[in-house]
């Protein structure tokens, strides 16, 4: 067969969202890819300008649909420095518990979605099973499965329902049998290794020089999690390790995926218990009044405008469950941001493509772009 | 056991109904109607329309089991809103599937677009004309039945392959492409592991080599044969872990991406089709076929029709190993798709033919008894 291109995308069972992904092949080899994106851009972060603070966090939960409230908090840190407010300790950590939940969550889609990629279809069931009951406690206290809305600028909407920790124990409790059960379902089977072993190999170096991070990062040896380097929230209160895996190859990934949630189960215990030892308020008492409505009172439309506010930025950076996410956030004195920029882990990973897919052939693309756990949300943003 | 055969079954039937006729009809209308040819022939047909409609019935019901044991595999259900279970759910997507638009690419070639799945419908149902169900229960003495049912079976990736080229896809050919390749990595293993079972039973009909069962079922002493055919097979259903021409993952849908409506629909029950004649010709090969061990109980062998409803339930079972193969296999990849074809299967399928010329020498085996034909 002679070199042809093909469009994997933008529908196509292997992009899991609106990309293109065109590969020139020679036969079954891939011998050039050129990764399109853009195809789900909204405009997140012009549109931000023309909303109230709080409103923002609306198209948080929208710019990375399996991940939400770990954007949220990305935003949320952001803004509270852009404001210089500071949250009740509370607050931060039921921030902590929605972001660790959240990556659950977003890791066993993301196992869903890899194992579906290289072929097994059952475990498939099981990530989506296990997910929901992380959903079902997210739906508990925020009200929503997906599109949460739940922090807010100065701490978060509501505190935790009665007999929540019980159940979210219960949840934490079951969930780390099914880790081992996963992992009998790949490492246990040879034709994982097969399929996954020295595949899409990204070294340590090239992940720097492409700005690769989150497990992609850590797959190659690189021991770095914000969480730990750079602790934002109450991290440096909660003890855990950083999952690190050698191999730099698909199995890598899941390997570092795998711990990354154990880890989190660890640090979800704390903070369970914590959040039960230490009951008290969950939003700031300075946040000024006007924050939490977005339009002024009526017969006093000119309250807005007239109350100045001190101008500042804010910049925050977290370990999100794909990778590190960045946000900036200018403060003008207005009741909008003036502008606000975020910096998507999934961009730059899916920017490199061409390092880690050229040279395997094209059954091996699902498999390494699985494990890239691509979500085009945030991507495009 | 009892003489109640398919043909006399159709014979009873054309007879009765001709008869019927030719009782109403005047006198020399009925005679000519009744005449014994006449009889004969319209026997025929009604013996080709049950083979039909059974095998077809078996089908949807395979498609039924198998999404129940996938639905149990996977921590669900599986079908269970139309009919009883869901018995019902695949006549329904049937009759879906019968009432869509088949949309044609503008750049297919009609020709191999619309006779590739005609083809490779026909040809999966040809096997059942040839597969016997219980004794007497097939379409006549075919003494090279076994023989013929591999090569009718190995005809599907040659139509795979035409459907897949005129869809003019890229996709498609690449499905088809894997195919072929895999058809050549596989064909090879299967019908040596077949050997080893044609040189114990002495035969390649397929009624001999279950009656070369009576004393013992072939998949104890022949069990590496059982593994290859077992793996071939898998390969030739181009089921998981073997799917890859139409590896969802990589190839959209592979060969059949550009195919919809009936026409998917075709592909759908021929592959079912084929899973079932796999999966029968697994029994009759190596479990015994109809027959069940001496010391199973007369009651269970002796009920009307208990050859074939002993013979249905090994096949279930043994679909539903399939099934719970394809429950929790990854896909392998191509190139080791055939390294394992070639590297692997064919000397254990050499080996198997190497053990099965020994068990003709020594004759009869300790623990299992003699093969009948082998005398002693």
């Amino acid at each position: 067969m002679s070199e042809m291109w093909i469009n994997m995308g933008p529908q196509h069972p292997m992009t899991h969202g609106l990309w293109n992904l065109r590969v020139r092949i020679d036969g079954e080899t891939v011998l050039d890819v050129d990764p399109e994106m853009g195809y789900l851009h909204r405009g997140i972060e012009k549109i931000s300008e023309d909303r109230h603070y709080n409103e923002v966090i609306t198209l948080m939960d929208r710019t990375c649909y399996v991940a939400g409230l770990a954007w949220e908090h990305l935003y949320i840190i952001a803004a509270e420095k852009a404001l210089r407010i500071q949250p009740p300790e509370r607050a931060d950590y039921l921030r902590m518990m929605c972001e660790e939940f959240q990556r659950i969550g977003s890791h066993l889609m993301w196992y869903a979605a890899f194992v579906q990629d290289i072929g097994l279809m059952s475990p498939f069931l099981y990530g989506m099973r296990d997910r929901d009951l992380v959903l079902d406690l997210f739906q508990s206290y925020t009200g929503a499965r997906m599109t949460y809305e739940y922090m807010r600028v100065g701490g978060v909407r509501n505190d935790l329902p009665p007999g929540f920790t019980d159940q979210a124990r219960k949840v934490l409790d079951w969930l780390i049998p099914r880790f081992k059960e996963y992992d009998q379902l790949c490492l246990g089977s040879d034709i994982f290794h097969k399929r996954c072993d020295h595949l899409g190999v990204l070294s340590a170096s090239d992940c720097i020089r492409h700005g690769v991070t989150g497990p992609m990062l850590r797959s190659a040896g690189v021991k770095r999690d914000l969480r730990k380097n750079r602790p934002y929230s109450l991290y440096k209160d909660v003890d855990f390790d950083v999952a690190v895996a050698d191999g730099a190859d698909v199995t890598a990934r899941y390997l570092v995926r795998m711990e990354e949630m154990r880890q989190s189960v660890r640090i979800l215990r704390q903070v369970v218990d914590w959040l039960d030892a230490h009951p008290g308020p969950v939003m700031a008492e300075t946040v000024p009044r006007w924050m939490g409505a977005p339009y002024a009172p009526v017969g006093r439309e000119g309250y807005l405008l007239k109350r100045q506010y001190p101008k500042g930025v804010g910049f925050s950076s977290i370990e999100e469950p794909h990778g590190e996410a960045q946000a900036y956030v200018v403060n003008e004195g207005g009741e909008h941001p003036y502008r606000v920029k975020f910096r998507s882990p999934v961009f730059a990973n899916l920017s490199a493509a061409r390092t880690y897919l050229v040279g395997y052939h094209v059954a091996d693309i699902p498999p390494i772009m699985g494990s890239v756990d691509v979500c085009v949300g945030e991507c495009d943003r | 056991m009892s003489n109640v055969t398919l043909y006399s079954v159709s014979y009873l039937l054309s007879d009765a109904v001709l008869r019927a006729i030719g009782s109403v009809l005047p006198r020399p209308l009925s005679t000519w109607i009744t005449n014994a040819d006449l009889i004969t022939g319209i026997a025929v047909l009604v013996f080709g329309a049950l083979l039909l409609a059974a095998s077809m019935l078996n089908t949807i019901v395979l498609i039924w089991w198998e999404r129940k044991l996938l639905g149990r595999f996977m921590d669900r259900r599986g079908a269970m809103h139309v009919g009883y279970a869901g018995l019902l759910q695949n006549f329904a997507d049937g009759f879906k599937l019968f009432r869509k638009t088949t949309v044609q690419p503008r750049e297919a070639d009609p020709l191999g677009f619309y006779t590739g799945p005609t083809a490779y419908m026909v040809t999966s149902m040809i096997l059942f004309g040839i597969l016997p169900i219980s004794s007497g229960w097939n379409s006549g003495f075919l003494p090279l039945s076994l023989l013929l049912a591999l090569a009718v079976f190995s005809f599907a990736p040659l139509f795979i392959f035409v459907s897949a080229w005129s869809s003019n896809n890229k996709y498609s050919l690449m499905g088809g492409m894997r195919s072929a390749a895999q058809m050549i990595a596989y064909e090879v293993p299967l019908l040596l592991a077949v050997v080893a079972v044609v040189i114990v039973a002495g035969s390649f009909d397929l009624t001999t080599i279950v009656y070369e069962q009576q004393n013992y079922w072939f998949w104890g002493p022949l069990a590496v044969a059982l593994i290859v055919f077992f793996a071939g097979m898998l390969a030739e259903m181009e089921r998981i872990p073997f799917d890859l021409p139409e590896a969802e993952a990589e190839l959209v849908e592979g060969w059949n991406t550009e195919y919809g409506g009936m026409l998917f629909a075709f592909f759908m029950l021929a592959d079912y089709l084929r899973a079932l004649v796999g999966s029968i010709l697994v029994v009759l090969l190596f479990l015994g076929g109809w027959t069940l061990p001496t010391w199973v109980p007369a009651a269970l062998t002796s009920f009307p029709l208990a050859g074939i409803v002993w013979f249905m339930v090994k096949t279930y079972i043994v679909f539903g190993v399939f099934v719970w193969i394809r429950a929790s296999l990854p896909r392998v990849r191509t190139d080791q798709l055939l390294r394992v074809g070639w590297n692997r299967m064919i000397p254990l399928s050499l080996l198997s033919v190497f053990l099965a010329a020994l068990l003709v020498t020594v004759k009869c085996l300790p623990v299992f008894g003699c093969v009948p034909s082998l005398g002693v």
